[in-house]
């Protein structure tokens, strides 16, 4: 079973992101799961989102995770945020931030020791799509740490995910998951 | 003609997308809603296909859920086939209703998206309005994921419609935990799935202008109460056959199994949790770990709430030396439901099983696995002594000192 | 209603008005409807009344107004010209006198047991219209 919980603010995308990631694995013939935490409350708000992926039926429905991957896609919630909570210790990071991985982990003492790794999913959106949503960067840098997939493979999934919105914007989300795809450090 | 949509054979869909989709292969004639968080999403769903011409029907926009469900007894009395969504207050609200779409024998279909009922406010799961429904007179089914939420909706059309029946049917999924948590639901084509449920076909229906007919007449002490006996006989007699029926049917045509009462585990269980929605599922994998170690653990879920499977638990029951009522829902004033109706059940049959009751997870409060774990070490003490070992209902996932009653 | 168990009637809190299948309802007399028994025209409700009304023709100019206040449908009317009563439903409530403009009016209440002809020959004549006085 791997286990992925993600820390967002609401409206940035990591339930979108979640479900995305579940329906490309998903066509692997694997089983999978992905939820999150609502409320009431507004965009802007710290929330957690989560994927379940395994060989079997997924059965379990506790919202209890010891996560094998941490996805931070705001760079502010490293430090307001419970994002190390139930770690395993060979849990991987993967955090947005302007900083290095370096700096980061100075900034944050939790960090340290941890398998971290660093992309500024804020800037590439910015960039590429024109706006601060970076849940699909977000998945590009996971297919380079966790090697999960072949980046033609997900990115061909991902236009089938995104299928609905115009064309302009699923280009732009291609050149924003290969950006972070080579610029996870 | 509506468009066909051409499915995966796995989609990626949360128990919402499920049920919206399953209304529109079903090809609903009258969908009549008021929108409440966690169960917008259904309508909402049947509403775009049917903007998009994916569905021939009509979207009926009402003030409350009061007139929701008016709305939908409305078209099932003029001969349509109807069916809605709804959760939490506005299931309370429609709660009045609900008792004239039963005696009027009016097949509806009412998507119930669990959800606890405040005050304090909360948009989060329980089985707080579930329970609310279950003198209602309506079938309710319910489903543990979005397969189930899918596969529950044809089922439910199947048997309501059914005119040896004739019976509203809710279909009820756990407000986000099943709502909205995507899966992989394997998906029937439009036109298996229209086909598996079949043409609507009226029934003492108002447009049939030939053969008028007056729908929600008054009675008092001289034919109520057999009108009523003529409702309790049809859900009490008719329904489970159908429902068994339907269950074959579809195991047939989809090779997915559902039974009246799920079991899991159960053939040596010396001890045995009761519960309903998400929790099954999860209670069957802590007992693939606690069989790893070598305890006889099973898991009962109800599918069929009501009518109330009682020969099928007492039967599935008998040898069971400790049972664990598992209630998502605050009794106020007395045991949970699933300990009363599971008693109710055992009384006479001789089985001498130590019943507990545990009330868990409102408004959303996770139940977890170790939470799972806690519980059978509690039946087996129970079972090796023979007796409660426990207060009989505690608390669980409860802040603060430990909680019980009785 | 014939007397029936439990299971005697059609499921539902549903009432049929007719017998099998109907066409034409509009420009079926109501006499000629094949109504069901469920339906209330096959009941009669004529042992309710203790007063009748009774009409005279002779005044009556068919403005129709009994027959639309009648909350009855007692009143019976052919090609929007006033006919009688249908003393099988009609309860003796009186509406159709006091909504009867004609003066004298074209239908009085009578005691149950009152021979029509008698009240016919006893029938008011036109009241004169008094100036009133000691009204300002």
């Amino acid at each position: 079973m791997l286990e992925i919980r993600w820390h967002s603010r609401a409206g940035q995308g990591a339930v979108t992101g979640a479900k995305g990631l579940a329906d490309v694995v998903s066509t692997t013939g694997k089983h999978v799961q992905a939820f999150a935490f609502y409320g009431s409350a507004k965009r802007g708000a710290a929330m957690t989102a989560y994927n379940r992926v395994d060989d079997a039926p997924i059965m379990n429905h506790e919202k209890f995770m010891a996560p094998d991957y941490v996805l931070v896609i705001d760079p502010a919630l490293v430090y307001v945020a419970d994002f190390t909570a139930f770690e395993k210790p060979d849990t991987t990071y993967i955090i947005t931030t302007h900083m290095t991985t370096e700096e980061l982990i100075a900034s944050q003492p939790k960090l340290e020791g941890k398998k971290v790794y660093t992309v500024d999913c804020i800037k590439i959106s910015q960039e590429t799509i024109g706006k601060a949503i970076p849940n699909t960067p977000m998945l590009g840098a996971l297919m380079k740490v966790s090697g999960m997939y072949e980046m033609d493979f997900f990115k061909e999934n991902m236009i089938r995910v995104l299928k609905k919105l115009p064309q302009k914007i699923i280009d732009a989300n291609m050149i924003a998951i290969q950006r972070a795809y080579d610029e996870v450090k | 003609m509506a468009d066909t949509m051409e499915l995966r054979d796995i989609e990626v869909w949360d128990g919402n997308m499920a049920a919206a989709q399953a209304l529109r292969q079903a090809q609903v004639d009258v969908v009549a809603a008021y929108p409440i968080t966690p169960s917008t999403p259904i309508v909402e769903g049947y509403a775009t296909f049917k903007a998009n011409g994916y569905v021939d029907g009509e979207f009926v926009m009402v003030e409350s859920e009061h007139a929701a469900m008016s709305g939908c007894i409305g078209a099932a009395a003029a001969g349509g086939r109807v069916a809605t969504a709804t959760s939490s207050q506005g299931f309370a609200l429609m709660v009045e209703t609900l008792y004239s779409a039963s005696g009027m024998r009016l097949p509806i279909i009412l998507n119930v998206v669990n959800r606890a009922i405040g005050a304090p406010l909360n948009v989060n799961g329980d089985h707080s309005d579930m329970y609310m429904g279950r003198d209602s007179g309506w079938i309710q089914l319910d489903a543990y994921n979005p397969q189930h939420a899918y596969d529950l909706n044809f089922i439910a059309f199947k048997v309501a419609e059914d005119h040896d029946v004739r019976l509203p049917a809710m279909v009820h999924q756990d407000g986000f935990m099943t709502s909205h948590t995507a899966q992989g639901v394997c998906t029937l084509s439009d036109e298996v799935a229209y086909n598996f449920v079949g043409e609507f076909q009226p029934m003492n229906d108002m447009l049939d202008l030939d053969h008028p007919v007056t729908h929600g007449v008054q009675t008092e002490e001289d034919w109520h109460f057999e009108h009523k006996a003529r409702q309790q006989h049809a859900l009490m007699t008719a329904v489970m056959p159908k429902i068994e029926a339907a269950f074959a049917e579809f195991e047939a045509l989809t090779g997915r199994k559902y039974n009246v009462v799920e079991t899991y585990q159960m053939d040596d269980a010396q001890t045995a949790v009761i519960c309903m929605g998400t929790s099954v599922e999860t209670a069957m994998e802590v007992v693939d770990e606690l069989r790893a170690q070598g305890i006889k653990a099973g898991v009962v879920g109800i599918r069929v709430f009501r009518p109330w499977p009682l020969e099928q638990l007492a039967e599935i029951l008998k040898n069971v030396k400790a049972i664990g009522t598992l209630d998502r829902s605050s009794p106020h004033g007395t045991v949970g439901t699933l300990y009363n109706e599971i008693a109710g059940s055992l009384f006479n049959t001789g089985v001498k099983a130590v019943l507990n009751n545990y009330i868990y997870g409102l408004g959303g409060r996770d139940l977890t696995k170790a939470h799972l774990v806690g519980i059978y070490q509690d039946l087996q003490a129970n079972a090796e002594s023979g007796t409660l070992t426990t207060p009989l209902q505690q608390y669980i996932g409860l802040r603060g000192p430990k909680l019980s009653f009785f | 209603m014939e007397k029936a168990g439990w299971d005697g009637f059609e499921i539902g809190a549903m009432l049929r008005s007719f017998d099998g299948a109907i066409q034409d309802i509009a420009t079926t007399l109501p006499e000629d409807r094949a109504y069901s028994q469920a339906n209330s025209f096959t009941a009669s409700v004529a042992d309710w009344r203790i007063n009748k009304p009774l009409f005279n023709k002779d005044y009556c100019i068919d403005c129709q107004f009994c027959w639309i206040y009648c909350p009855d449908m007692s009143i019976i009317s052919r090609d929007k010209k006033m006919v009688g009563i249908d003393f099988d439903h009609c309860k003796g409530c009186g509406i159709c006198v006091e909504v009867c403009p004609t003066n004298p009016k074209s239908l009085l209440m009578f005691p149950e047991q009152k021979d029509e002809d008698e009240a016919l020959a006893q029938w008011p004549q036109k009241e004169k219209k008094e100036k009133e006085a000691g009204v300002e």
